[in-house]
């Protein structure tokens, strides 16, 4: 483990841990607009006269079902990777938190529901307090699954001496020193990646102001770093080196790099009237950078909390699970499907009897 | 022995087998009407578009798509219960079926974002496209839905029947295995017909269709359920695919999956004679008290099959690879030279209620809980359903001993005892306890040394007589070997 990841593993742990760190940077690109997103909407409705009505919250509004849908579709995929990468941590302590973890799914039904409540006229008759009450059902089921994830994430990686004592105590709620920091890096740590997609679906539309959509993304940047920084602060020494290890080094160093490459990106598209999707690339590319570098950070700290010995024991299992059949026939479906998904894209901007969506015209396909 | 043992929850007096088979069912029913919804309103737009039915349209801009994308995205999220509830009751279980196919698994998720996509552009821009795009989306959103269903179904069916997998270990084998496609044709069937009468409902309660229109468009759903015909048909290629004593515990070997069975049976010919017998003679109309009804009914069918599908399997969680309560067959010999409970770094959670022996948890009545949480939990409570002192209520300890020793002679449906004599006569001494009425003390099973060795050597003969073999076995494989 003296090769920055994936390299100096073993093949098919190298190999599962990609897999499983790519597809993870999906599922947190959307559960960050989803995290973000409802704490927005929650905040709109909230304000005294305001029922949602601006247009980013109507955009958030139109898009969040499905966004929920996506954080929940694109999580389905690391968790499959996760039960062969750490059988044994995951679920045990899925076990011990039982109950408690069991909730996130009522919990998030709720939240679906809530949002679709929001979306509907029914709720245009009723008063200002009922709409702004079913506005923060969404961010507080999505919150509360977030620091169930977190909880269940610091819990799988304690001893499994500690895990019998846990059980004993019959406890269901896990508290640690890291969580609240830890929570609080992925908690504002969305805020930039939200103004980046909400800023996109505004350039498709035609719509938005750079100024104030790179005022809050510079202002998310800001509390990320220093939320960071808590957590730098807060943890163990094992975490803070395992950022600087040969391992996760030069991903820690992607991370901070993109933040930068983010600020300057912001600063470049505040400056145009409208938005640019030229412009737009520059904080997306810091982006991609930001949240890849510290996924896998996040991973390196795993492995370390772990230890070497117990993280190796693990490896034969990965190379048992690497031996069954399989792979060649996910990658046929993988391509055909993204090119059917393409395809849906494709049917609904190009064949629709009214057009859809843009009011400008980003692609310049003549106006309708 | 090299065991990971994960902690044990309890469920209270819930059997750990109905927390799944709660969820599965509801999950099932809503997983299987978005599967049917999708084909239904493909149906629907097809003949909208074709001029075939004037109403079918204003069927189409109707409630029916919100239910479609209700029930995808609950079936959606009631699919990652199904996942955790799996893992809640069976980590092992659950833990070896990801290593064999995770890769499936891989290629369902796939048909599932496909699902999301095309489920959410269909309903959110159907209405603006045109009607070839329209129906394109619908196709792609239906197909990609039964997809999911076709990949969840090889692996789920290979629980009952790995099959041919169990010599050759091939996935694909273990994929396509002998109930494999029965339950895929049984379960398409099952989905056409939950839309069609979900269908049946909204219709009857939309405002806005005169009684013609409404009597056209129940007529055109109810052929959906036209493929109910076949059901005898795959419900006996299913029976027959089955490994035969699982047969058997539906054919009266066991009551509660007999009485499930025919309330499946029962349940889903009512509904198919109601259907077919309307179709048949050309002049169903069915009214919404009825199709609400029949939904009921639909449900029932849903719930009986599902029950039975969790059970049979019995002994085992994956056939011949994994007993019920994560033991594996072949490690059986070995427990009971050395058990489980004296690694288990799991304490017992109610160690401070158990009478005390000489100022220390009574360690007989404690060895006994912790056998008892290792391999009985899974299907008995101490309380509960099934509760293990309710099922020895009678017995003497001796009857106790002999029975427990011959667990899978006693009822074929239980595996092999996985302990040591000694573990044994903790779990007896356990049961007893309870029996009485948990008493503040509690005699010292081994207070006579001699006896007690007896005692144990008892023991040893009975669990070597019933070998630590399953009751049964495969019989193509018991012919092929002499049996076991
Ligand atoms: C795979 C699930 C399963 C496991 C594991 C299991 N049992 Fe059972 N057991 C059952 C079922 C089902 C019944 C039938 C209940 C009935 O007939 O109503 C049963 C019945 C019994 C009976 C009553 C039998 C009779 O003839 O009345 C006893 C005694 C019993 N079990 C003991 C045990 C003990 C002891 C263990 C643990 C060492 C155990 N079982 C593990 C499923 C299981
Ligand atoms: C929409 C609500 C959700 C939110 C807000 C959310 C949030 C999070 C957060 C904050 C983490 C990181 C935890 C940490 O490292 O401290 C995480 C990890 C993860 N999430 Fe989600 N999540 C959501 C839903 C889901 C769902 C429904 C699934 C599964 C289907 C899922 C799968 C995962 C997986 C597999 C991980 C990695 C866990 C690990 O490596 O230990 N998420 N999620």
């Amino acid at each position: 483990m003296d090769a920055p990841f994936p390299f100096g593993l073993p093949l098919p742990t190298a190999f599962y841990l990609t897999v499983y760190v790519v597809t993870l940077v999906l599922h947190v690109v959307f559960m960050n607009y989803v995290l973000a997103g409802t704490a927005a909407l929650a905040a709109a409705y909230l304000r005294p006269g305001n029922r949602g009505t601006g247009e980013s919250t109507a955009i958030l509004k139109e898009w969040m079902p499905f966004m929920l849908s996506g954080a929940i579709t694109a999580g389905v995929a690391p968790l499959l990777f996760l039960q062969i990468l750490y059988k044994r941590e995951y679920y045990t302590a899925n076990l011990l938190l039982f109950n408690r973890w069991m909730a996130i799914l009522p919990v998030l039904i709720f939240g679906f529901y809530a949002l679709y409540l929001l979306k509907s006229r029914w709720l245009t008759r009723r008063t200002g307090c009922i709409a702004a009450a079913v506005a923060v059902v969404p961010i507080l089921s999505v919150a509360f699954t977030g620091y169930s994830w977190t909880e269940n994430h610091l819990l799988s990686v304690r001893s499994p001496a500690f895990w019998g004592e846990f059980y004993g105590t019959r406890a269901q709620v896990y508290h640690d020193p890291q969580l609240l920091p830890r929570l609080l890096v992925w908690a504002v740590g969305s805020v930039p990646t939200l103004v980046l997609v909400l800023a996109w679906q505004h350039w498709y539309r035609g719509t938005g102001r750079p100024a104030s959509l790179a005022r809050v993304a510079g202002t998310g940047l800001v509390l990320v770093t220093a939320a960071t920084a808590w957590y730098y602060l807060a943890t163990d020494d094992t975490t803070r080196q395992a950022f600087v290890s040969p391992l996760a080094a030069p991903y820690f160093a992607a991370a901070c790099l993109g933040l930068l490459v983010q600020s300057v990106g912001w600063g470049w598209v505040s400056l145009s009237p409208a938005l640019d999707g030229r412009k737009l690339l520059v904080p997306s590319l810091g982006l991609v950078l930001t949240v890849g570098g510290m996924t896998v950070c996040r991973e390196a700290v795993r492995i370390a909390a772990l230890g070497p010995e117990r993280f190796e024991s693990l490896f034969p299992g990965h190379a048992e699970a690497f031996g069954k059949g399989g792979l060649f026939v996910f990658l046929g479906f993988f391509a055909v499907n993204a090119a059917l998904i393409v395809l849906v894209f494709w049917l609904v901007r190009h064949h629709s009897v009214t057009k859809p969506g843009p009011s400008h015209n980003p692609h310049g396909t003549p106006e309708t | 022995m090299d065991a990971v043992l994960y902690p044990v929850n309890d469920f209270g007096p819930v059997m750990k087998g109905l927390a799944i088979g709660g969820l599965g069912i509801f999950h099932v029913f809503t997983a299987h009407f978005a599967i049917g919804g999708g084909m239904l309103l493909c149906y629907f737009q097809w003949l909208a578009m074709t001029g075939r039915s004037k109403s079918a349209r204003a069927f189409l801009d109707g409630y029916f798509r919100y239910l479609v994308l209700i029930s995808f995205v609950t079936g959606a999220l009631t699919g990652v219960a199904m996942w955790f509830t799996s893992i809640q009751v069976s980590p092992v279980t659950i833990g070896l079926m990801i290593d064999e196919f995770h890769w499936l698994w891989a290629v369902e998720w796939t048909f599932f974002c496909l699902e999301v996509v095309a489920g959410y552009a269909a309903f959110k821009y159907g209405p603006q496209l045109t009607d070839r795009a329209r129906l394109a989306l619908l196709v792609l959103y239906s197909f990609a839905a039964w997809m999911s269903l076709f990949w969840i179904n090889g692996i789920l069916s290979f629980q009952l029947t790995p099959g041919a997998w169990l010599e050759s270990r091939s996935l694909w084998d273990a994929f396509f295995n002998p109930t494999f496609l029965p339950s895929l044709f049984y379960r398409t069937v099952a989905a056409l017909v939950v839309a069609a009468l979900v269908a049946m409902v909204l219709i009857n309660l939309a405002p806005t269709f005169t009684r013609e229109e409404r009597e056209e468009l129940v007529h055109r759903a109810a052929w959906l359920m036209a493929p109910m015909a076949l059901m005898p048909v795959l419900g006996v290629w299913f029976i027959a695919a089955m490994p035969p004593d699982s047969r058997e515990w539906i054919m009266g070997g066991s009551i509660a999956m007999t009485i499930m069975l025919n309330i499946a049976i029962g349940a889903s010919a009512l509904v198919g004679g109601y259907a077919l017998f309307g179709l048949i003679r050309k002049q169903l109309y069915i009214n919404g008290a009825t199709a609400t009804v029949l939904c009921i009914l639909a449900f029932a069918a849903t719930a009986g099959g599902e029950f039975v599908r969790e059970g049979v399997r019995k002994p085992y969680t994956l056939r011949e690879l994994l007993y019920s309560n994560a033991v594996r067959p072949e490690q059986v010999a070995a427990l009971r030279e050395h058990g489980l409970t004296e690694i288990d770094p799991y304490p017992l959670r109610d160690e401070d209620k158990l009478p005390k022996l000489n100022g220390r948890p009574h360690p007989h009545l404690l060895t006994g809980a912790l056998v008892f949480r290792q391999q009985c939990s899974v299907c008995h409570t101490t309380a509960g359903v099934n509760a293990l002192p309710g099922l020895t209520r009678g017995w003497d300890a001796e009857m106790e001993r002999q029975n427990f020793a011959k667990l899978q002679q006693l009822k074929p449906f239980m595996p092999p005892f996985a302990g040591t004599p000694a573990e044994l006569e903790s779990l007896v001494q356990f049961v007893e306890w309870w029996e009485k009425g948990r008493p503040d003390t509690w005699p010292d099973a081994a207070a006579d040394p001699t006896e007690y060795a007896d005692r144990l050597a008892r023991i040893r003969r009975w669990l070597d007589e019933a070998g630590p073999h399953p009751a049964l076995v495969r019989a193509a494989r018991s012919d092929a070997k002499g049996g076991r």
